[in-house]
């Protein structure tokens, strides 16, 4: 009888061991979040629930470690873009919040951490944290109040919509700044990576910063939490920088190659929100293929109505595409080696914006069908559709929304010279 | 200089080890309430004629036992790793990642991930200790 491990999942390239990393995951998830998975709506304000539940995964399961270098108590696991979308993809079929909380806490870590360009120095400092016993969590400070997709819009707006100065004082940078909505804010985070600008205005990609502010530096406030329509266990809120001064070091590579390794990030953060979709798709299955083989219909299971069968027939496909897609990007990403593009090359990034844009939408009709099927037991919270159905949604919003996805990856597959 | 693989060699390993700060500190709850043995099966090729077995018996940060064995027998380990004496061979001369052997299918490891996961820096400490001191090779 098929069930979710039947989808596409090319063996040549996902070992036995990493699936199994995605298994222990699952199992935890079965054990510990999904007994209190109806209860994380309303824990959206102080994270009582999530705050624990992120200890264990990210501390106890060693996620964090895991991309860390051994030399600074890290794991090291090659292969870091397959391990993400396994991860996104097992997290997210029990709580796509709870997952984006889990893994923007290395995502801005990534420009210091990924081969061949890591920052022994910065990891040495901040590695130990978080490959230690207590929980330590990263926060990708990208979006400001008056330009979400403007600022990773970096082809055409490149970088003059940017509001957080950093200016080199001494050997210290002095960052003055807004930020709204990073996953992580508010006060799980410990350490932001701050996309900054050395001049604002400049379209000099040189001006381009990426810089790490410790969440306790003075000068950084938080505000409260935003309730959303879902993705509770994700934490959003503002975070203000005003006159905070960090050493000089803490700027991630220098002028030129922070902007190409926040590139980088993006592609990644492509990677995983389609991961994530598969993951919630992956979980509408599993619910709506035994709510159709139970529910009686006409004397007959709803399955076997052919308008029914129709829908379910989409459902799988969409699953099957997205994941056979992820997997072959996700090789493209791992092994420049082979197919000789790096992970910070326009073509990846904006590649990547189509998988992520097909996976996005692909969610959101997977759930919206999905719940046709249920009806108002679909919409009710006790059949857990309705959380991905609120959750999945603003898998699309970030990282500058379907819009900007799809049009970054018309930039590419069409040379468009004006958008 | 002991060849690999060879009961000398695990006499070596064993007290690479047991001598080594970062496995016995990262191992301290290794194998306390769950089996920590581990039974490694090299396969022929590159100079091996025949299939190696060898036995790690792992507690608590310490090793309690190396030893080559003739056959699996019935040892039901906590880990099973298996892999080609080609494939161990550049990980015990430091040459090439365990980890990243095992991420890639060269070796395949069998057991609870769980414990993996919850003990990686162990297993990290344990496969660096593994090409801490020099041998000898057959087929070299």
């Amino acid at each position: 009888m098929p069930n979710i491990d039947d989808f596409i999942r090319p063996k040549e390239w996902v070992s036995d061991f990493v699936t199994d990393i995605g298994k222990v995951l699952r199992e935890w998830g079965k054990d510990k979040y999904l007994p209190v998975r109806q209860n994380i709506d309303e824990d959206w304000k102080h994270h009582k629930i999530v705050e624990p539940l992120l200890k264990e995964v990210l501390v106890d399961l060693g996620i964090n470690a895991a991309f860390f270098p051994y030399e600074v108590g890290g794991t090291d696991i090659p292969d870091v873009c397959t391990l993400i979308c396994i991860l996104g993809e097992e997290g997210a079929r029990i709580d796509s919040g709870f997952t984006v909380a889990c893994l923007c806490s290395v995502w801005p870590m990534l420009p210091i951490i990924l081969k061949p360009h890591r920052n022994m120095k910065l990891l040495e400092e901040f590695g130990p944290k978080f490959c230690g016993s207590e929980l330590y969590v990263g926060c990708n400070a990208m979006t400001e109040p008056a330009s979400g997709a403007d600022i990773e819009n970096v082809d055409r707006m490149q970088g003059r919509t940017i509001q957080t100065t950093a200016k080199l004082d001494g050997d210290q940078w002095v960052i003055n700044g807004h930020k709204i909505w990073p996953t992580n804010s508010g006060d799980t985070a410990n350490l932001y990576g701050v996309v900054c600008t050395t001049k604002k205005g400049s379209t000099d990609l040189d001006d381009f910063a990426f810089i790490y502010v410790p969440a306790d530096a003075k000068g950084v406030s938080v505000g409260g939490p935003y309730q959303k329509a879902g993705m509770a266990a994700d934490m959003n809120t503002d975070i203000w920088f005003d006159q905070v001064r960090v050493p000089q070091r803490y700027r991630a590579h220098g002028p030129g190659d922070d902007l190409k390794y926040f590139k980088e990030m993006i592609t990644y953060g492509n990677m995983a929100t389609a991961a994530m979709c598969l993951g919630v798709m992956k979980n509408v299955y599993e619910i709506i293929k035994k709510w159709t083989t139970e529910r009686i219909i006409a004397g007959k299971p709803l399955k076997e109505h052919s308008m029914v069968a129709a829908a379910l027939s989409d459902i799988a496909i969409n699953i099957e595409a997205t994941s056979a897609w992820i997997h072959m990007y996700a090789r493209e990403v791992d092994r420049p080696d082979i197919y000789g593009t790096n992970p910070w090359d326009d073509t990846l990034v904006h590649k990547t914006r189509g998988l992520s844009t097909f996976a996005c939408k692909a969610v959101e009709k997977v759930c919206s069908s999905a719940m046709d099927y249920m009806g108002s037991y679909g919409y009710s919270r006790e059949f857990d559709l309705e959380k991905h159905w609120r959750d999945s949604k603003m898998l699309g919003l970030w990282m500058g929304g379907l819009g900007l996805k799809q049009m970054e990856n018309a930039r590419y597959w069409y040379e468009l010279e004006t958008l | 200089m002991a060849i690999y693989p060879s009961q000398e060699w695990c006499d070596e390993w064993k007290d690479a080890m047991n001598n080594d700060p970062a496995c016995v500190e990262t191992g301290k709850n290794w194998g306390l309430d769950f089996p920590g043995d581990f039974l490694f099966e090299i396969t022929p090729g590159s100079g091996l004629d025949k299939t190696h077995y060898m036995y790690a018996d792992i507690k608590g940060g310490k090793c309690l036992e190396l030893k080559m064995l003739d056959s699996q027998g019935d040892k039901k380990p906590g880990f099973y790793v298996t892999g080609s004496y080609g494939d161990f061979k550049p990980v015990v001369k430091g040459e090439k990642d365990f980890i990243e052997g095992i991420v890639r299918a060269l070796f395949i490891m069998k057991g609870d991930m769980g414990k993996i996961m919850r003990n990686a820096k162990y297993i990290r400490a344990m496969a660096a200790s593994i090409s801490s001191f020099k041998n000898e090779y057959l087929g070299e």
